[in-house]
């Protein structure tokens, strides 16, 4: 059964192609046995790919220390890596559906411009950044305060080369959840040492990426 | 200077007033933004089930209802912005709201749906818990408590409804309430009642969440022996009514003394050109079928003052 109902494909197909400005290479990481959301992960990317000729599509079956994997910085699957016109480190680990398939699409949309909505001063601020941050954001698909956490910590990627940002699913990965002990989402990890509660407003988002880049 | 778009009417908030306000002002042939700092929906996409919406006799997801009153402001030409409103300014005949990006939009009347953001209980604990074991939002935290004992505060309608979603994960459930009888709905009430893993905690109030890296239980106080217990739970999700998100018109019209927008009989503010619908609003029942009731009638009250310009 299609994830995607007739009306969202249309919808999506338009938005699109009214904004998509590059190609954006979508780069999937999976296994045929052992991951329960490898397929179903999957299943959102083959419905998307067809709604833009701009989408194109790299699969890689995942083995750790595989070259792509550490091309890609990828270290669990389902993984997905939007690319570009270059890797900006934009990750998602675990499935994009519920609420986060906003973000996939919203990702999609800034990483084909290589451009974000951050506010000027903001952007200045990250892209200032001179030191590498890799940012993780616990979500889970049923929560509506995730997608702006993720959202935040993406554009982050986008601006700055040196800052890395992952979605990942709490469910999933819950051995991750338990190590930085998650218990609400969303919950946004910076360089392990400095975590956020909630969606933090991109003013305090901002504070907390120059705290950890310091 | 950053240009700024042009619209017959703003909405601020995409909750069910908002998302309706949109799908009328598009329906009515106007130029029309929705502005929405999180996630369109606003709290309904945070309730797992919805049992009194008319039109869905089996209930409804909260966050499929979002979808489809998204998606169906948006076939009527509805614009989405996505973004924050932080102020507005009155100029004659039209308002210009600057947005969180510094981006601003024009319009010739507002429509104020931001709805309102859960009460705190102002205990100790309470903020420094947060993501540990303190939620307001069951469906995104309850997974984290699968097999756990955890309580819920409150006596209402959204503290009961998540108290039954909840024990479908939990081992046990606590409604901690301040009075001994619930304000919830009978038919929730009937359902949670008949729940062998909901357990009622009357006439207490919370004193304090406890815990250190995460909560290891709540101090509760009987308000009529004023003697001091514990509850050992590892999560508590708190439901004690809500604040309106009314700060970025405080100082343009009339606010109640809890913060609610003063509104007339079609849904205008003391400000002329600003109405306001949905939670945001004094009126007695915070409800999605009000909420959208609102929306239709601000619309088109909205559009017939704009016309009257
Ligand atoms: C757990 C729970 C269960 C519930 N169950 C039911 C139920 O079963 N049936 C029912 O009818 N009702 C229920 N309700 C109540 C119902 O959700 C509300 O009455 C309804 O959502 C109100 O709609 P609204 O559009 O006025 O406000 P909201 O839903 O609060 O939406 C307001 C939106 O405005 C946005 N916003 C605020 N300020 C700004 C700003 N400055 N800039 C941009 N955006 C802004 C917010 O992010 C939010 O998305 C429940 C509520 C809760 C919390």
């Amino acid at each position: 059964m299609p994830l995607l109902k007739d009306e969202d494909q249309q919808f999506l197909r338009e938005e699109f192609a009214r904004k998509l400005a590059g190609p954006v290479k979508i780069v999937f990481f999976t296994q045929a046995l052992d991951c329960m959301f490898c397929q179903p992960t999957e299943q959102i990317i083959r419905e998307l790919l067809p709604l833009s000729d701009k989408l194109s599509l790299e699969t890689h079956n995942f083995a750790p220390e595989s070259e792509e994997a550490k091309r890609y910085g990828v270290d669990k699957i389902p993984a997905i890596v939007l690319a570009g016109k270059k890797d900006y480190g934009v990750k998602f680990y675990g499935i994009p559906a519920g609420f986060e398939f906003s973000t996939l699409v919203a990702d999609i949309l800034d990483v084909s411009r290589g451009e974000t909505s951050f506010s000027p001063d903001a952007r200045d601020k990250v892209r200032a950044i001179a030191k590498p941050v890799d940012i993780q954001v616990f979500v889970s698909p049923t929560c509506p305060y995730c997608p702006p956490a993720v959202r935040l910590a993406h554009m982050a990627a986008i601006e700055n080369g040196l800052i890395s940002a992952a979605m990942v699913e709490s469910t999933e990965f819950q051995h991750l959840a338990h190590k930085y002990n998650v218990m609400g989402v969303p919950r946004t990890i910076m360089n392990e040492t400095i975590s956020l509660e909630g969606a933090p407003p991109e003013q305090l988002f901002v504070e907390k990426l120059l705290e950890a880049a310091q | 200077m950053v240009d700024s778009q042009k619209y017959d009417i703003v909405v601020i908030g995409g909750g069910p007033a908002g998302l309706t306000a949109g799908l009328y002002a598009g329906r009515g042939g106007l130029r029309a933004a929705v502005v929405e700092k999180l996630m369109p929906g606003g709290l309904v996409a945070n309730t797992e089930r919805i049992d009194n919406y008319p039109g869905f006799p089996e209930g409804i997801s909260g966050s499929d209802l979002a979808q489809k009153m998204q998606a169906q402001a948006a076939k009527f030409g509805a614009q989405f912005v996505s973004d924050e409103a932080m102020t507005i300014a009155a100029e004659p005949k039209s308002f210009i709201v600057t947005l969180a990006s510094r981006a601003q939009l024009k319009a010739k009347a507002l429509i104020i749906a931001s709805g309102a953001y859960p009460r705190t209980l102002g205990v100790p604990g309470e903020k420094e818990l947060l993501g540990k074991g303190v939620s307001y939002c069951a469906v995104c935290d309850g997974a984290f408590f699968r097999g756990q004992e955890v309580a819920v505060v409150g006596g209402g309608d959204s503290a009961v409804q998540e108290a039954v979603y909840l024990a479908g994960l939990c081992s046990k459930v606590t409604v901690i309430h301040r009075r001994s009888s619930l304000r919830a709905a009978e038919s929730l009430q009937r359902v949670a009642f008949k729940n062998g893993k909901i357990s009622f905690s009357w006439n207490k109030t919370v004193v304090a969440i406890t815990g250190d890296k995460q909560v290891e239980g709540l101090r509760v106080m009987d308000k009529e022996n004023m003697k001091e217990d514990v509850l050992p739970v590892s999560g508590v999700f708190i439901y004690v009514g809500y604040h309106p998100n009314s700060a970025v018109v405080k100082d343009l019209v009339r606010l109640d003394e809890n913060g609610y927008i003063i509104t007339d009989e079609n849904l205008m503010s003391s400000a002329p050109g600003i109405f306001a619908a949905g939670d945001v609003r004094r009126k007695l029942v915070r409800q999605i079928s009000g909420a959208v009731g609102d929306a239709a009638t601000a619309a088109v009250a909205a559009q017939q003052y704009i016309e009257n310009l």
